[in-house]
Formats: C-alpha cells, structure tokens, sequence
C-alpha cells in the first residue's frame, strides 16, 4: 500500500468516524435517559435521507435544507415515541422489551418506506455530487467533507447543549441518577421525553448527511444497524465519549482494511471488535460496571 | 434486567406449570379437579389427531405446503423458546442456527457426498460445536447487550455467505439435493410434515423434561433473577451455555429439514433477521412460559404470515403488518395469550377462596396430618415440619412473601443507575 493510498483511506475513515459518532451519540442517548436500545435508529436515519431525497425530488433545492423540517419533526416524534410507546413497557423488562418494541417500529418504518416509494434505488443528485478537492495530495468527495462537517457540527452543538444549558444540566442529572434529580425538582419523565427526541434528531441530521453520498433503498438499515450496535458495545453502553472514540477507531479501521480486503469484509471488522469486546471487557471500554448488565 | 416477562410467582395453577418450590407443587395438586386434567389430555389428542390427519384432510398441495412452513415455524420457536423461555434471556438472531444447520447439512450433502439424514444429523452436531464458543462469548453479557451480539452473529453469517460465493454459492443459491428423488410433490410433502412434526414432538418432549427437572429450574431461577441464583449456588454460566447450545442446536436441525424439504438455500432468506424476529414473535405470542404457547404463537403468526404472502405479495406491507403484531404483543400481552385466556378462564370457574396456594381447610389437614406422623414416627417428622415451613405462618406470611416479590421487581430497575456509577 503506498503512502498516497494509506493517507487517503485515513482521511476517509475520519471522515466516516465522524458520522459514526454522531449516529452512536444518539443511541447512547436513548440508553442513557431510558435504558432503551433503539434498533430503530438506523431505520429513522434512512427515513431522513428519503425525506431529504424526496424534498429535494419534489423542490429541486438543496437537501440539506430539509433539515427544516425534518430535524423539528423527527424531535417530536422521538418525544412521542417516548411517550406513547416507551413508558408503556413494565419496568422490570424495560430494557429487554424495549429492544423488541423498538424493532417493530424498524420494521414498521421499513414497511412504510417500500409502500411510500417502493422498493427502487434512489440516488440524489446535486451540482457538486461529483466534485472533489486535493487535500495534501488525497482525494475527498465534497459530499463527504459536507457531511462531516454537518456531523462535526452537531456533534458540537450537542456537547454544547449538554454542557452549558439547564435543560443539558437536568439531562445529565437524570442520566446519572435518576431519583435524586427528581428530588431536586427534575421532571425526569419530561427530560426523558426530550432526551429521546434529541436522539432523533440526531438521526435526522445522519440521515441527511448520509443522503447526499449514498445510494438509498428500504432495507438498508440493517446495513447500519450492525456496525453502530458494535460500536455503542465496544465504547460501553451509555457512554458518550465511549461512543465517540470508538466511532472513531473502528470507522478509520473500517476505511484501513477496505484496501487489502474490499467492502464487505471490512465490514467484519465491527463484528470482531464487538467480539473480542465481549471477550476482553464485556462492559465496554467506556461503560460503567454495570453496563454488562443491560 | 433480562427477565422475559415481570416476576410474577411462577406457581401457574389453571395451566400446570408447577411451582418450583416442592410444598407448593405438592399441594397443588389434590386441588385441582380431575376434570380439568382430562379436558387437556382430551385437548393434547385431539391437536395430535390434527396434526397427523392434516396432510390427507388438506384440500390442495398449496396448503400442504403451506403446513410444513407453519410446522417449520413452530419448530424454530419451540427451540428458540429453550433459551427465551427458561432464561429470559431474548436471541433476536436464532436465524444464524437456522441457517447454518441448513447449510451444513447441504455443504456436507454436495461436497462430502453425505446421505441425506445422516448429514441432517452431523448439520446439527455443526451447529452444537460452532454454537459453544459463540455462547461462551454472547452469554458474558446479559439484556440488551445479548440481544445486540444475537443479531449481530446472523448479520456476520450473512455477509460470510453471502461473501464467499466459492464455498456456498453466495447469491446464487445452493441447491441442496431431495432426499427423495421418486416422490411426487405433493407426497414429498406429505413426508416432510411428518418429519417436521417428529422433530417438534422431540423438542416438546424435551422442553417438557427440562421444564420439570432441577436444571429447568435453575434456569428459571436465571430468569427472575440472576444475581439471586448465582448467589444462591446455581451455576448460571453453565445452565445458561447448555441451554443456549440445546436452543440452537433444535434450531439448527430445523434449519437442516428445511434444506432437504427446500432444496434452494440463499443467504438473504436463511440468514435473516426476519426469521429470528418471527421466532420470538411466535414464542411471546403464545406464551414463553408454556409448553405449547410457541407452538399455538407459530400457527397463529405462520397463518398469518402465509396469508399475507397471497394478499399482499410484493409490497412490503407484510413488514408492517408484522410490526404491527410484535408492536401490539409486547406493549398489550407480554407474557403471551396462554395465560391470558387461562385467566380469563379462571374467572368463570370456580373462584379461588384465598390468594394462598392452599385453603385453609387443607392447611389444617396437612398440619393434622403431619403431626400424628410426628407422634408414630418421631425421624419422618423432622422434614415434614421443616417441609412446610413456608406454610406455616398463615394468610399473613404468604402474602408478605408475594408482596415482597411484586415490589422487589419494581425496585430493581430503579436502583440500577444507583449501582452504575
């Protein structure tokens, strides 16, 4: 592998890592607020790229300014999700549970999406879809650079909000501990709601980034499902940095073997870390002690 | 907390399940009538006499057919059920079983040059050996995390498969040649829904063997609470590893029939999602906790499934009507429509005079009873008093005892976060 080839796959695998990580924050969300796994989740972001495919179908404009709509909508329906679906479960089999309720709104989602649209391939195409810039001598598609910028952003935004804000302050509280930030005057039920929300929302802005380089179809969120599961494992449920990092290992691994190896057996590498995780330290590399226990 | 279902106390009168607890089992059954036991005996034979006439009573080879896919059904979620039901602990990627004990069963036929049954049979034996290391790693995990490692193992096979096209055939489909080669369509499907009812008979004969013996129990005891059984002495990793093994190895026998009744393998259909999710579909629908509630949850769900084949076809709308029926499932009817109906039953008979396990009347017999054995027999009447000691306290101390359960379950999720940091 010469030194060009490597550089290059290292850009695109941070590139890839930062869409990773946004797409992994929301999942640690949704574990942190409720102990829910969200298997979903994939399956809202590619509602989002067939949204931002559609609105750019129907008005010629720039996908990303479906994010408008899409990121108000997608937080709204992640409150009532919470809601409506989420609280309904028994405690003492929330998390078990919650995985299967979850897994029928994928399927729910994907049986929309084919009777919506059908089951066709569909490509956006925008002016600067084929459009690259040299960077130190690698080759990078404007269309990933947009999306890992949109992912940086966000990915900001949400470390910003957490940090800083009240409402960031009452989630983390309810995240840590959820019976003292009640006695303190949290309405964690409340927070929740809007954690899960946040959580979508972050998926509506993956979807988008992911609409503009990807070729979309129905199923194609068990695809995206497997990877961020492995990666929320190996980071350790529910911890956001943990996430992060290994969004970011394992996206840069993923772009390192696709050389020597082509896609698809790269793509193992998520299912031997995920593996080797279980092995070494089931509870993640991030995750608190009990995380092995959800 | 991996617990399939909420801790209710597991002494299920109306359907036989008995109570762990050897005082409670004992008493159960002088009170309850002799009827009720002859109308499910009566009901057992009248679903066997179903079963086997079903193949001359079917109208058209269609749904011939359509009953070995339902038998089929019934099989992979009565095996799934070794592992959900006894444990709680819930494997969205039982799939994998399936259609690696298909595939090895028609590998070993096309390249080893197996018969038929005998490669069936070492299929299986694939299955137990892959499935021990995979358990050792999935089991070190518990909840959420099992569920995500089970479907991560269908999704790795699927792209294995489907990747090394020289070995399987990838997309192209592997032909797995009948076993049978003279049978006409129909009478080669006559023979498999026999096959695939021998093989669910096994399983059900063996569920029920584990369900009543001290292993099952330990199981169950890994089901309401894990910590609680270690503690206890149970040796829940190697309870937990053998009925993971016993889950998929069932599973990957069905998986070898359905090879030699299919004949066409292909990746995207064995090694899917879907069929782990019809599985456990099936075994919640019905009733995890009971004998034949995955079996009634796959003629339901496999009905269905087949009906909305024929309407629907081509559009994706059977997904969402499978959503639909898991969504309803888990949120309405968790512990399954077994005990829902039985409850249901419950109320028109004859109502339970106390929440005990016992009246008091028989309370008193038994006490009776167990003194004047302490007076002819003084060494018998240790372990008779000592046998009802959870008994003894009156309507009081057994209510104290469910009530301390139903609250405990309430209280472990909440203390989690507590524990977490």
């Amino acid at each position: 592998m010469t030194t060009t080839l490597l550089f290059q796959s290292l850009v695109l695998g941070v590139l890839l890592g930062g869409l990773y990580a946004l797409l992994a924050a929301g999942l640690t969300l949704y574990f942190g607020v409720m102990r829910v796994v969200m298997i979903a989740h994939s399956a809202f972001l590619i509602l989002a790229a067939y949204l931002a495919w559609y609105f750019n179908q129907q008005t010629g404009m720039d996908p990303l300014l479906s994010l408008v709509i899409t990121v108000p909508l997608f937080f709204l329906m992640g409150v009532g999700m919470q809601r409506l679906l989420i609280t309904r479960l028994r405690p003492a089999t929330l998390t078990m549970m919650s995985v299967l309720l979850t897994f029928a709104v994928a399927l729910f989602i994907e049986g929309m999406i084919g009777f919506v649209w059908s089951g066709t391939q569909r490509r956006i195409q925008l002016p600067y879809s084929g459009e690259s810039i040299t960077f130190l001598g690698a080759q990078v598609a404007v269309v990933k650079l947009v999306a890992f910028a949109l992912a940086a952003l966000s990915l900001g935004l949400l470390y910003l909000l957490l940090k800083y804000s009240r409402f960031g302050l009452a989630l983390r509280a309810t995240i840590q501990h959820k019976e003292a930030a009640q006695l303190v005057g949290i309405k964690t039920d409340r927070v929740a709601g809007f954690g899960f929300g946040l959580g979508l929302a972050t998926a509506a802005i993956g979807g988008t980034a992911l609409s503009l380089d990807a070729t979309i179809y129905p199923s194609l969120h068990w695809h995206w499902i497997g990877p961020l599961m492995a990666i929320i494992v190996v980071g350790g449920l529910g911890s956001i940095p943990g996430a992060a990092v290994a969004a970011m290992v394992l996206g840069i691994g993923q772009s390192l073997l696709q050389v020597p190896l082509g896609t698809t057996w790269a793509q193992t590498i998520f299912y031997v870390a995920l593996f080797a995780t279980l092995m070494l330290r089931p509870q993640g590399f991030f995750g608190g002690r009990l995380a092995q226990r959800f | 907390m991996p617990n399939a279902s909420d801790t209710r106390p597991t002494q299920d009168v109306s359907t036989g399940t008995p109570a762990p607890a050897g005082p409670a089992a004992t008493a159960t059954a002088p009170r309850r009538p002799g009827t009720a036991r002859i109308v499910r005996l009566v009901a057992l034979v009248v679903g066997v006499a179903l079963v086997l006439s079903f193949p001359t009573i079917a109208p058209n080879p269609y749904i011939l057919s359509a009953g070995v896919v339902v038998l089929s059904y019934a099989c992979t979620a009565t095996a799934w059920n070794f592992m959900g039901g006894f444990t709680g602990y819930v494997s969205l990627g039982h799939a994998a079983f399936f259609g690696l004990g298909a595939y090895a069963t028609g590998l070993l036929i096309r390249d080893v040059g197996l018969p038929s049954f005998v490669a069936l049979l070492l299929g299986g034996v694939v299955v137990l050996l892959v499935t021990i290391p995979v358990g050792i790693a999935a089991l070190r995990v518990r909840g959420a995390s099992f569920v995500i490692v089970s479907i991560s193992f269908v999704l790795i096979l699927l792209l294995v498969f489907q990747a090394w096209g020289a070995f399987t055939g990838g997309s192209d489909g592997l032909v797995v040649p009948r076993p049978f080669p003279d049978l006409l369509r129909p009478e080669h499907h006559q023979v498999f829904f026999y096959l695939f009812a021998a093989l669910l008979a096994v399983m059900l004969v063996c569920w029920w063997a584990i369900d009543r013996s001290r292993f099952g129990t330990g199981l169950k005891a890994v089901r309401e609470d894990e910590d609680k059984a270690q503690a206890l002495g149970v040796p829940t990793r190697n309870y937990k590893l053998v009925a993971y093994v016993t889950s998929a190895t069932f599973t990957g026998l069905a998986g070898g029939l359905y090879a030699l009744w299919f004949g066409d393998l292909d990746p995207i259909f064995q090694f899917s999602i879907m069929l782990g999710t019809y599985m456990v579909l099936m075994a919640l629908l019905g009733g995890v906790r009971h004998l034949f509630g995955p079996l009634l949850g796959a003629v339901i769900v496999g009905v269905g499934l087949e009906y909305f084949k024929l309407e629907f076809g081509d559009t994706q709308l059977h997904l969402v009507a499978t959503a639909l029926l898991l969504g309803v499932v888990v949120l309405f009817m968790p512990d399954g429509i077994i005990p829902a109906v039985a409850s249901l039953f419950k109320r028109f008979g004859p109502q339970d005079s106390s929440i005990r396990e016992i009246t008091a009347a028989e309370l008193l017999e038994r006490n009776r009873a167990a003194a004047a054995s302490a007076t002819s027999a003084s060494e018998t009447a240790g372990s008779a008093v000592e046998d009802d000691g959870p008994h003894r306290g009156g309507p009081d101390g057994s209510a104290r005892g469910t009530s301390e359960r139903t609250e405990d379950a309430a209280r472990r999720p909440r203390s989690g976060p507590k524990e977490d940091r």
